[in-house]
């Protein structure tokens, strides 16, 4: 019994951390029809500005909400840097601009803070344990349930009851008919970015929790994930990426608790392996996303 | 109300539009005709701003709107229906219409007023209210774009083509709001090919050929005494 | 087609330019710059292949590169030797050793079969997610060389490859690529695949089976790049798992965008403009460190300015140096006109 509730608690856990990766990338996609490269990278701003106002004094929630400011404005950032001066070329252009954009971010980091990991500064609570029907889990999991669950209704209901949101929505499907009502395309991006970057701060956190420091290449396992998760649920679908991201949290764990000890460390040869057989029998992924619009 | 003046539209080389000139007064359904490729759409998508003019002139009521942009066409009063008909298909009846009503979101009374009389014009789209408008059949797609237009309360209506791949009935009725719509005094630019109908509703027409205006007058005029056939055969 | 024989012409000579060229200066360090340009040009070129002609950017290949140099590296490294290079490997290999030629071969062999099995369905999917799925191939290719320790020594360094590796040998192998590039690009395999990109129904109503075209591009690719992987395991004699990742990707994407993703001269241009503005960068870091202390060091610097360039480049020139047309393409038009005006 402890041990179902263990590989639940586990599931749900990275799931919802999953969901939010590829929320905020997805949210990209479908608006902009772009793939955000540099989408690890606020992650990565997320961890390096909680090590550097670490020494400052603050309570920690107020260096967390720092955080996920940094990573929304290095989200509208990426949009000034990588996307507006590209947009009306190739879709090409476009990814290849984040890519780079994704590397100078990196080495930036690399060069004028440290290759080294470093300590980020983690809430006491994150490593407490507590103790559900037999299983032993760090309160950090289901405050990641928890922040999940709020973070997808609120998204949920963003998309749903908001002007913002449902102007966002008619925007991923056509933008220029968006446009000739009246929605200013300049704002819908810039939220995109924004909402895309606040999503990665708060995984970030929470995702960094789990490991403690932060090096240059921390954004890069949450980027696979949000692109694995965004592919296998549908590039375009929200819901998508929230399925493809617990369908992925379920395979990866699953795969953790029945992997031989040799074989665990080509867990993610496994996993890419199951996805691609997803992929074989479902090109589009899972959940159909927007249509394009066609006339009746 | 709304003067275009010499207005040329060009895709690369290609001239689509050549210098074409016509107007629309207050209250006036001037409707614009012509074959397939005469530059009607070009025209059409060149005033609702999606598409950059490379030469002459757009005024609306006074103002200059030529190098407009889309959401900026829209605040000055002008509103437009594409001929790709374009719902969001995975939103909502309603949800189609708020977003039609966004530069006014701000009053809420004014757009609960405005919807009314929208659902009492089209009583179909008050029943389809929470229903996606993907879903809807192509009669009832036209008449949400032309509701959600008017959401935005325009002063000017822009209609390309909205007969375009539906049933002669379904086209009746289309028409039939389209009068309705009219005598309220809404001013109306209408590209068609269906001619009949276009100038059963028109005060005026302009016939565009190739890029060019090569026909103009009044409905009657243009009925009787153009030779329609050959301006779009050819020949 | 005959201005896709006057490119191959011409890029041979720009090979054979740098070949001879640096023999005749004889200086040991452009010997090498040269040698690792010419290994450079095979595994571009090999990019270019599928992403020319697809329209898709591929952040595989490098991993490919890498299955070309273990496989290279298990079939030659002397039987003395793997005891000490390969402590885990498997009995039956142990007394495999081949020619390195046939070696290279097996290695472009080795990369297109994995290739090909990994690759049919994700060339089913849409064009950003088949980008974006070949990246965590990537990975999951990097995962595979860290940790199968019996074949590649895990992330420790392999040592023992015989450096079989010369500038001759890799003009050649290059000199067979940039003349197999313009070839496979008007072939109708390459014509088909190309015209996809303009128009997938038009194209699909000629017989193309897109799916098809695109993974065959995409073996053809990866073969290039396990022999270049082959090619340049002979040349250093000792890399590990890390050496066929991010920074290496980034580097071969950076040369093929910068000249010119869609034709095979932009390859060839690219790779010669940023190898010499790397090893010039490289140069003034090190130069740069050598004058600072331990925190004052650069590193970095190089990638950031490249990154830089890639993104000045897209915004001005987002075709590369070469957009359309081949250089043969670019001479016979260009001969033409000032026949007709003269």
């Amino acid at each position: 019994m402890a041990f179902a509730i263990q590989f639940v608690i586990d599931v749900l856990s990275l799931g919802g951390a999953y969901a939010l990766m590829a929320l905020g990338l997805v949210i990209i996609y479908g608006i902009l029809r772009l793939v955000n490269f540099a989408y690890g990278e606020l992650i990565m701003v997320a961890g390096y500005t909680m090590y550097l106002t670490s020494g400052s004094g603050l309570p920690w929630l107020l260096m967390a909400a720092l955080a996920v400011v940094m990573a929304i404005v290095f989200g509208i950032l990426t949009d000034y840097v990588a996307f507006r001066p590209v947009r009306a070329k190739s879709v090409t252009a476009v990814l290849i601009t984040s890519f780079a954009f994704s590397n100078l971010l990196q080495n930036a980091a690399l060069l004028f803070i440290s290759p080294r990991p470093r300590n980020v500064p983690l809430p006491d609570i994150f490593s407490q344990t507590v103790s559900i029907g037999g299983a032993i889990t760090p309160v950090r999991n289901l405050i990641t349930i928890a922040a999940s669950i709020v973070l997808l209704a609120a998204v949920a209901f963003l998309m749903r009851k908001t002007t913002l949101g449902i102007a966002m929505r008619a925007a991923a499907t056509n933008f220029t008919m968006a446009r000739m009502l009246g929605v200013p395309a300049n704002l819908i991006i810039t939220s995109a970015f924004a909402l895309s970057g606040f999503l990665a701060g708060v995984v970030g956190l929470l995702w960094i929790g789990r490991i403690g420091t932060v090096v240059p290449g921390v954004g890069l396992e949450p980027l696979l994930v949000a692109f694995i998760a965004t592919v296998i649920g549908g590039m375009r679908s929200l819901p998508g990426a929230v399925v493809g991201g617990f369908l992925l949290a379920l395979i990866d764990t699953t795969l953790n608790y029945t992997l031989s000890q040799d074989l665990l460390k080509f867990r993610d040869a496994f996993t890419f392996s199951l996805v691609i057989l997803i992929l074989l029998w479902r090109p589009e992924g899972l959940i159909k996303g927007p249509a394009s619009g066609q006339r009746t | 109300m709304l003067d275009v003046r010499d207005l040329s539209v060009s895709y690369g080389t290609i001239r689509a539009v050549r210098g074409i000139s016509f107007s629309v007064g207050k209250g006036e359904l001037v409707s614009l005709l012509g074959a397939n490729g005469a530059g009607k759409s070009s025209t059409i998508k060149c005033i609702a701003g999606a598409l950059k003019a490379s030469g002459g002139s757009i005024t609306l009521e006074g103002k200059d709107i030529t190098a407009a942009s889309p959401e900026q066409v829209i605040r000055a009063g002008l509103a437009t229906v594409p001929e790709t008909r374009d719902v969001f298909p995975d939103l909502t009846v309603a949800e189609n219409l708020m977003l039609g009503a966004y530069i006014h979101r701000r009053d809420q009374a004014g757009n609960r007023d405005n919807l009314e009389r929208l659902h009492t014009l089209f009583p179909r789209l008050a029943e389809r209210s929470a229903q996606a408008a993907g879903t809807l059949s192509g009669g009832e797609q036209q008449m949400l774009v032309i509701a959600r237009a008017l959401m935005a309360r325009p002063s000017v209506l822009l209609l390309d083509e909205p007969s375009l791949g539906l049933a002669p009935a379904i086209v009746e009725r289309i028409f039939e709001m389209i009068e309705t719509l009219k005598t309220s005094g809404l001013t109306i630019l209408l590209v068609e090919q269906n001619v009949n109908q276009a100038l059963a509703v028109a005060d005026r027409a302009y016939v565009m050929r190739l890029g060019a205006i090569v026909a103009s007058g009044t409905a009657e005029e243009i009925r009787s005494t153009s030779d329609l056939s050959s301006h779009y055969l050819g020949g | 087609m005959k201005h896709s024989y006057l490119t191959a012409l011409i890029l041979i000579a720009v090979i054979a330019i740098i070949a001879v060229g640096s023999h005749v200066l004889g200086i040991r360090l452009y010997d090498r710059i040269a040698t690792n340009l010419l290994i450079s040009l095979v595994l571009v070129v090999g990019l270019q292949t599928f992403m020319g002609n697809s329209g898709l950017l591929s952040f595989a290949h490098i991993g490919f590169m890498g299955f070309g140099a273990y496989t290279s590296a298990v079939l030659t490294i002397p039987a003395q030797m793997k005891g000490m290079a390969l402590p885990d490997l498997y009995e039956f290999m142990k007394v495999v050793e081949i020619s390195p030629l046939l070696a290279m071969l097996a290695a472009g062999v080795v990369a297109a079969l994995v290739a090909a099995f990994v690759a049919y369905p994700l060339m089913r999917l849409s064009d950003a997610a088949a980008v974006i799925t070949s990246f965590a191939l990537l990975v999951v290719l990097y995962t595979i060389m860290n940790n199968w320790s019996a074949l590649t020594n895990g992330p420790r360094t392999l040592f023992g490859l015989p450096k079989t590796t010369d500038m001759p040998i890799a003009a050649i192998v290059a000199g067979v690529v940039v003349v197999g590039a313009p070839l496979f690009k008007e072939s109708r395999t390459g014509k088909l695949l190309r015209a996809s990109r303009e128009d997938e129904v038009a194209a699909a109503a000629l017989g193309a089976n897109i799916p098809q075209l695109r993974w065959r591009a995409f073996i053809l690719a990866a073969f290039i790049a396990g022999v270049g992987g082959a090619l340049w395991g002979h040349f250093i004699t000792s890399f590990a798992p890390k050496a066929f990742y991010l920074k290496e990707t980034f580097l071969i994407i950076t040369m093929l965008v910068i000249g010119g993703a869609n034709t095979v001269t932009g390859a060839v241009a690219g790779t010669i403009l940023i190898t010499f503005a790397y090893e010039g960068l490289r140069g003034t870091e090190g130069a740069l460190n050598a004058g600072a202390t331990g925190a004052g060091q650069v590193v970095g610097l190089t990638e950031i300015v490249l990154a830089l360039a890639m993104i000045a480049v897209m915004i001005v020139k987002p075709g590369g140096l070469f957009p359309n047309r081949e250089i043969g393409h670019i001479l016979t038009r260009t001969r033409r006109r000032k026949e007709t005006s003269a």
